[in-house]
């Protein structure tokens, strides 16, 4: 209906009702009714004409209000028990609100089931609903007896505009009017029901048929393949993505069997389907599909059913993925992880350990372990700088292919990881007994020559070598002691210095070693080489430590350390045997009770000097609780913050030296005296020689008294020369003073004094003493005879060996005048040594004054030797040849023997 | 028999050569340690007597020089003082201690001349 009919039928309406209420007062009740039903079917026809549901109640509304003469009008509908305003015409908005059954005038005529009339009037109670009106009838909307909703009339007017009452007739002809539009409001319903119904239908299919273009698009443009089959597996479509991924076009594969399951899955795929048969969806098949090209790829695939409408399984969807590349980098992160977490672990072992076998076992285990790089076979080489060479220093691997066999099944029943083992070898005991250990400790290459071993460490380079036939500086020692075939050698460089290389082969699994490998070992070998390099480092530091103990340790000088509060820290043997305690019974006490037993710090103290001033103390102390003097030197030790901690003390019993110097002091006053007497001597006796000399001439040729006068000079003057003669023997010491002395003791003596010069030489001095010989000698001198005949042996010989004897033998005297003999005894003293010889022509000469075969020699050794033996009544004779060594014996007089 | 006097005190030496002249000796004399090689290498005599204090070059060292251009020239030490203890002087072949009386000088002369 268009909008002028609308407004033609509302025209209609009106003049019918402006008939209608004339006829209530002037004409007859058929008249009223004949009237009534026409204007109930100008408003049915009216109401029916229209098709939306809203206007129609509109319509009623309003068209009622007209005929009824009312100010307004109200329909509701029951919703979900209540009533709703569904239309409404002349009614402020606020009664408008919904209401209860039972509630307001509505509420009433539906919870009645009867028309109702209202008037305020007549009423207590006034529902906040109704407030504004003052009459009104209100009839329920019957369907049957099924009640759908009410329909009011509000403040009926007349035409002077003054409320009036409903009345009987308005009842019965609302009654009429609303079970036409009960009916006409069913219908309606239901149209507009059909009429939704239909809306969604095609509003659903729409939908219907985009998505099936999104899915249409999805599938096409989908980078999975997307395929169906049917329940035989007959492709029924196969999208770009299908195309590219396996190759076969969509021609080609739908109609057919999955072109791209590969024969041997064929009975794998029909299981599958028989999965899906019975409505079980599969995910993520990880498995592999064929492509056109006949290679083989990693796919991940879902499988699920198709049903139709009826849920009735009609077909397969398959979306698959190509995960090739995924499975590759899969691979590859694992292998990497796997790879990384092993290096660390091992690593970190290695710098745990503190012995240098333990850290190369740990390595090589970790390069030939399955678990750990897996070659069959390694050895660590270490440069010997000063033999130049590189030398093997251990090996680990199989002996033969039986041993590989059996070592790799028994690792793999005991399933050893690598972590247990690597603690294995740093707990347990270390063999060293493998044939390939063995074979390894043997290798000694000269780094001189040229193979790939010597230029991995010259050029700083690994080596891999894929035939040992093809690469003509293989290592021909490697060849013959190892059988290697193949083998791959990379330096070991710890502060750019290469400290040797790592040697792997894999002889049993004849797996070639690949660039991979070459690099996961490069990656190790840093580690390898630092921590090889840490522990020479190591082993450096605790052997230096080991050395300044022993020396601190075996010092004779007392050595100890003292902390600030003067508690002893650390003392030396030394110590503990002057002060005749244990260490335990010293360290921790104060020094001055120890050494100085003082119950407070000895002002005297270096120690308590240094502490003062922080400075180095050297000085010379006499300690009486000590007992002697010594050479005390105190030196500061400081911590890393230049805090001082303590002090270093070295002292040194200097007693014995001070004595000897304080003898030196006294001989050098004596050689001063002497010097003197010398000059006095000098100045004094020349004048008196002269004149005592002169004197003497004059008195043999002069006479009588002048004779007598030339006597007294000379007799004065040998009285003065007598007195200088004893004043000068008093400040002299007696040259000719002899005393006895056991020989042991004098070549004791000797040797001391020689010892270290005659090592210094490579020789050996050896001694034969016949402990009974005393000799009467002055000392001095007759050592002084020795010493020259043993450093001349010494000079003469070179690693060899210089002999002392002593020994008494028998001797006679000449015959006396009656043919005896008298018996005496001589001591022999022997000097021999091994040495060069004298030649024949020079034996004559050696005794004579500045003959010497030496370029720096005085040539009076001899002479001076010679010359000390006679002046003891004694003899030497020489024996002696070219380069058959020398013989020297003195013989002298014993006791009771000629003299 | 020539004999050489060395002395730096030209009163000993007047009175060395007297002494020894009258002893029956040719005696040639040197004033000090320089004269003294000198001398010996022109009169090649066949005894020395030696004085050790001299200034200029000392008689050890007088000593040192004529036994290695003469190792078999018997040479006297003839001094003041008592030098015994210095090994040096050990090599001379004798030892005299200067006295007014020249008894021991001329023994030991003769003892010296008698051995060659």
């Amino acid at each position: 209906m268009n909008e002028q009919e609308q407004r033609h039928d509302h025209d209609a309406a009106l003049k019918a009702g402006a008939y209608a209420s004339d006829a209530v007062s002037h004409r007859s009740t058929d008249a009223e009714q004949l009237r009534r039903l026409k204007v109930l079917h100008t408003i049915t026809t009216s109401i029916l004409s229209i098709t939306d549901f809203h206007e129609l109640l509109n319509n009623i509304s309003m068209e009622s209000v007209k005929f009824f003469n009312a100010s307004g009008s109200i329909l509701r509908l029951l919703e979900e028990g209540n009533l709703k305003v569904e239309a409404c015409w002349g009614l402020c908005d606020d009664i408008k609100a919904e209401l209860q059954i039972g509630e307001g005038i509505c509420g009433q005529a539906a919870l009645e089931g009867k028309t109702i009339f209202y008037n305020r009037s007549e009423t207590d109670y006034v529902h906040p609903a109704t407030e504004s009106i003052e009459v009104g009838i209100c009839t329920p909307l019957k369907i049957g007896d099924t009640l759908i909703g009410t329909f009011g009339l509000y403040d009926k007017m007349t035409v002077e505009g003054k409320t009036i009452p409903f009345g009987e007739e308005d009842r019965i002809t609302l009654e009429g009017f609303a079970s036409v539009a009960a009916i006409v409001i069913e219908k309606s319903m239901l149209y507009e029901k059909a009429l939704r119904q239909e809306r969604e239908a095609v509003s659903a299919k729409r939908q219907v048929e985009e998505l099936k273009d999104y899915l249409q698009g999805l599938i096409e443009n989908s980078p999975d393949a997307i395929v169906t089959t049917d329940l035989d597996g007959i492709v029924t479509s196969w999208n770009d993505a299908s195309e590219k991924m396996f190759g076969f076009s969509r021609n080609e594969s739908i109609g057919k069997f999955l072109p791209n399951v590969p024969h041997f899955l064929i009975d794998t795929e029909k299981s599958y389907i028989e999965q899906i048969k019975r409505g079980e969806t599969l995910k993520d098949l990880e498995t592999v599909r064929k492509t056109k090209d006949g290679n083989i790829i990693d796919v991940n695939i879902n499988m699920a059913p198709i049903k139709n409408s009826s849920g009735k399984i009609i077909g397969i969807s398959r979306i698959g993925r190509d995960v090739t590349e995924r499975k590759r980098i899969e691979k590859d992160l694992l292998r990497k992880n796997n790879e990384l977490s092993r290096l660390l672990f091992i690593s970190s072992t290695m710098r745990g350990t503190l012995e240098l076998d333990r850290l190369l076992r740990m390595v090589l285990t970790a390069v030939t372990m399955g678990d750990g790089l897996g070659f069959n076979r390694s050895m660590l080489l270490l440069v010997d700088e000063g033999r130049n060479v590189i030398r093997g220093a251990m090996g680990v691997g199989p002996a033969n292919h039986d041993e590989a066999w059996e070592i790799w099944s028994r690792l793999s029943m005991e399933n050893k990881d690598i972590n247990t083992i690597m603690q294995e070898i740093e707990l347990g005991p270390l063999s060293k007994d493998s044939l390939i250990d063995r074979l390894c400790c043997g290798i000694d290459v000269n780094l001189d020559d040229d193979t790939v071993l010597t230029r991995a460490v010259k050029e700083k380079k690994p080596f891999n070598v894929t035939d040992v036939r093809t690469e003509p500086l293989s290592d021909p020692v490697l060849i013959q002691q190892l059988g290697t075939m193949a083998y791959a050698v990379l330096p070991l460089i710890s502060r750019n210095k290469v400290i040797g290389v790592l040697w792997v082969d894999n002889l049993y699994s004849r797996k070639p070693i690949t660039d991979h490998d070459m690099n996961i070992l490069k990656g190790f070998t840093d580690q390898i080489a630092s921590a090889i390099e840490n522990l020479r480092l190591f082993e450096h530091v605790t052997q230096a430590e080991q050395e300044l103990e022993n020396i601190f340790e075996s010092i004779s000088d007392l050595m100890y350390i003292n902390g600030r509060d003067y508690s002893i820290k650390k003392i030396n043997r030394a110590v503990a045997e002057k002060i005749g305690k244990s260490p335990d019974e010293i360290i921790r006490r104060k020094c001055y009770e120890i050494f100085h037993g003082m119950d407070s710090p000895w002002e005297l103290c270096p120690h308590h000097k240094t502490i003062a001033t922080n400075q180095p103390f050297v000085g010379e102390v006499d300690d009486p609780n000590l007992g002697g003097t010594f050479l005390i030197s105190s030196s500061p030790l400081f911590d890393k913050n230049g805090e001082l901690t303590g002090t270093v003390h070295i002292a040194r019993d200097v007693s014995e030296i001070k004595k000897l110097k304080e003898k030196v002091a006294s001989v050098e006053r004596m050689a001063a005296l002497g010097e003197m007497a010398a000059k006095v001597a000098h100045e004094i006796r020349n004048p008196l020689l002269s004149i005592g000399g002169f004197a003497r001439r004059l008195e043999k040729r002069l006479d009588s008294d002048l004779r007598e006068h030339a006597k007294i000079i000379v007799d004065e003057v040998r009285r003065l020369e007598g007195i200088l003669n004893n004043t000068l023997s008093f400040v002299k010491s007696s040259v000719t003073e002899r005393r006895e002395v056991a020989a042991a003791d004098l070549i004791n003596d000797i040797s001391t004094l020689l010892e270290p010069t005659v090592n210094d030489r490579g020789n050996v001095l050896s001694r034969e003493v016949d402990h009974s010989v005393t000799l009467l000698i002055n000392y001095d001198r007759f050592k002084e005879a020795i010493l020259n005949l043993v450093g001349n042996a010494n000079h003469a010989t070179e690693n060899g060996l210089i002999t002392i004897q002593v020994y008494s033998e028998s001797v006679f005297s000449e015959p006396d005048l009656l043919g005896h003999r008298a018996e005496g005894k001589e001591a022999v003293i022997e000097i021999k040594d091994t040495g060069h010889g004298i030649r024949e022509e020079d034996l004559n000469r050696i005794w004579d004054p500045f003959f010497t075969t030496r370029p720096t020699g005085t040539g009076l050794g001899l002479s001076i030797t010679k010359r000390i033996i006679e002046e003891h009544a004694g003899r030497i004779e020489v024996e002696s040849k070219v380069g058959g060594g020398t013989v020297f014996r003195i013989y002298l007089p014993l006791k009771g023997g000629p003299a | 028999m020539k004999i050489l006097v060395v002395d730096d005190e030209k009163n000993i030496l007047k009175l060395y050569k007297a002494e020894l002249e009258d002893e029956g000796y040719n005696v040639v004399t040197a004033n000090s340690g320089k004269e003294a090689l000198e001398v010996f290498r022109a009169e090649e005599p066949d005894v020395v007597t030696l004085d050790i204090m001299m200034p200029d070059i000392d008689g050890i060292q007088v000593l040192r020089q004529l036994k290695q251009e003469k190792p078999q020239i018997p040479v006297i030490m003839l001094t003041a003082y008592d030098y015994r203890d210095d090994f040096s002087v050990w090599v001379s072949d004798a030892y005299v201690v200067k006295s007014s009386d020249l008894v021991t000088l001329k023994a030991t002369i003769k003892q010296i001349i008698e051995k060659k």
